[in-house]
């Protein structure tokens, strides 16, 4: 039987129907609001990411398929080329730890010096990229562990090189990582020649940090090397975030404009470590 | 098959297909170049096939997208709402304009989804006024001819 007009427009009026945009409109709201204050949508939003997570693996597949291929085709020369560098390498570091024992007992008998308990021991976890945002300007990875592996929000990430970012959501087999280079993020750090602390803040370009906080007689020069200060009790102390680049001083402003090359190459990170201190 | 069943297949292998296209890994120098496809998807559905989406759909593959790419929850959900309804109350008089009138409305729906985007992200904090993304919705427009005869080839090959 063959549909009036009238019927006919009232299919389609049902499915754009103003009440049902002002309720989505409302709780899209909702969402976006619980979404930025981070509360109780937390759970929610790491269930429905991790049953995403297919969909989000089978589009990066072919990428990282291609990464372990490349191991797979490099020709047996290079294999040994690179076996012998990474010997010598391994031989360097080893003498190197040597020298760390020694120090950290040092710093141990001194603490005991002092009456204080020494700083609480990090576990390391491994843990490899998933993907990176596509979104302009969002300086995000996804990492494939997450808190089934017992990862915890905020946990620190670092690669070989440096502090990479800082753990911001969990989706159960992955989480997602702000970078340290995201307009977003706020580092708090320490100037190692000087012991001068500050706040590192990403400036939404992979190679460059921004202090913008330091009065213009602060003791600081180009090349100075900086490291996390611990202060804020999410990055752990020490590790090393980035050298300084450049100093400018305009007139008027009576603060330091300070740019931070980082350690870690964002841009191309393979592999990463995730730190959790042991409480 | 069922002729309902099989709009919605066809229907949400066309979304999925443009959010896949949103977020695949792209070699370094096309990777700022990304197309809002989803949005280009609703607004011709909206338009031209009504029948296959709703704002309820709409909603619910902006929420995909933004469950995938890491933004806001809800902040492409309610834009891609949003464009669906304007989209589909003007329906009529979009679809008798000639391709280069129906290429400058695209323009004016992909720039308020464009400004909706940028309000919300003032809001929440940080608001980064990028040349790429006019860019990208220029270069939207600019295909939209080649974009809308695929998906009514599409569609005459799935659907009928």
């Amino acid at each position: 039987m063959p549909l009036n007009p009238q019927q006919r427009i009232n299919r389609f009026e049902k499915n754009y129907s103003a009440y049902r945009l002002i309720i989505v409109i409302i709780l899209s709201s909702v969402l976006m609001y619980q979404d930025y204050q981070g509360t109780y949508t937390v759970k929610l939003r790491s269930y429905l990411s991790a049953s995403l997570y297919p969909i989000q693996y089978l589009i990066n597949l072919p990428n990282n398929l291609k990464k372990s291929l490349y191991a797979n085709f490099l020709n047996k020369e290079e294999i040994i080329a690179q076996n012998q560098e990474l010997k010598e390498e391994n031989l360097n570091l080893k003498s190197q730890m040597q020298q760390i024992y020694r120090l950290e007992s040092e710093n141990k008998r001194l603490y005991e010096l002092f009456n204080s308990k020494p700083k609480a021991e990090n576990t390391y976890l491994f843990a490899d990229i998933v993907s990176t945002s596509k979104i302009l300007n969002k300086h995000q990875i996804i990492i494939n562990r997450g808190s089934r592996d017992g990862i915890k929000l905020g946990s620190s990430i670092v690669n070989a090189e440096g502090i990479v970012g800082h753990v911001i959501r969990d989706q159960i087999f992955a989480s997602e990582v702000l970078l340290i280079s995201d307009l977003e993020h706020a580092i708090p750090i320490e100037i190692v020649r000087t012991g001068l602390r500050s706040i590192a803040i990403g400036t939404g370009e992979f190679n460059k940090l921004r202090i913008n906080t330091l009065p213009i007689n602060s003791d600081i020069k180009k090349e100075d090397i900086i490291i996390t200060s611990g202060l804020g009790g999410r990055y752990p102390e020490g590790f090393p975030v980035g050298t300084i680049k450049e100093i400018s001083r305009e007139v008027g402003n009576p603060f330091l404009e300070v740019e931070i090359l980082p350690f870690a190459n964002l841009k191309t990170i393979n592999e990463v470590w995730v730190i959790q201190t042991n409480e | 098959m069922n002729k309902s069943i099989r709009n919605l297949i066809f229907t949400w292998s066309i979304i999925l297909l443009s959010i896949v296209l949103t977020i695949i890994p792209l070699p370094d120098l096309i990777n700022s170049f990304r197309l809002p496809w989803l949005m280009m998807t609703v607004i011709y559905f909206s338009i031209f096939n009504v029948a296959l989406i709703g704002v309820l759909s709409a909603w619910l593959s902006g929420l995909i997208l933004d469950l995938m790419a890491g933004g806001l929850m809800g902040e492409n959900a309610m834009i891609l709402s949003i464009i669906s309804y304007l989209s589909y109350r003007f329906r009529f008089q979009i679809r008798v304009y000639p391709i280069w009138q129906i290429m400058v409305v695209v323009l004016l729906f992909l720039s308020l989804g464009e400004v909706l985007s940028l309000w919300i992200q003032g809001v929440s904090g940080t608001m980064n006024l990028s040349v790429i993304a006019w860019i990208n919705i220029s270069i939207a427009v600019i295909i939209w001819p080649i974009f809308m005869g695929f998906i009514q080839k599409m569609e005459s090959v799935f659907l009928e």
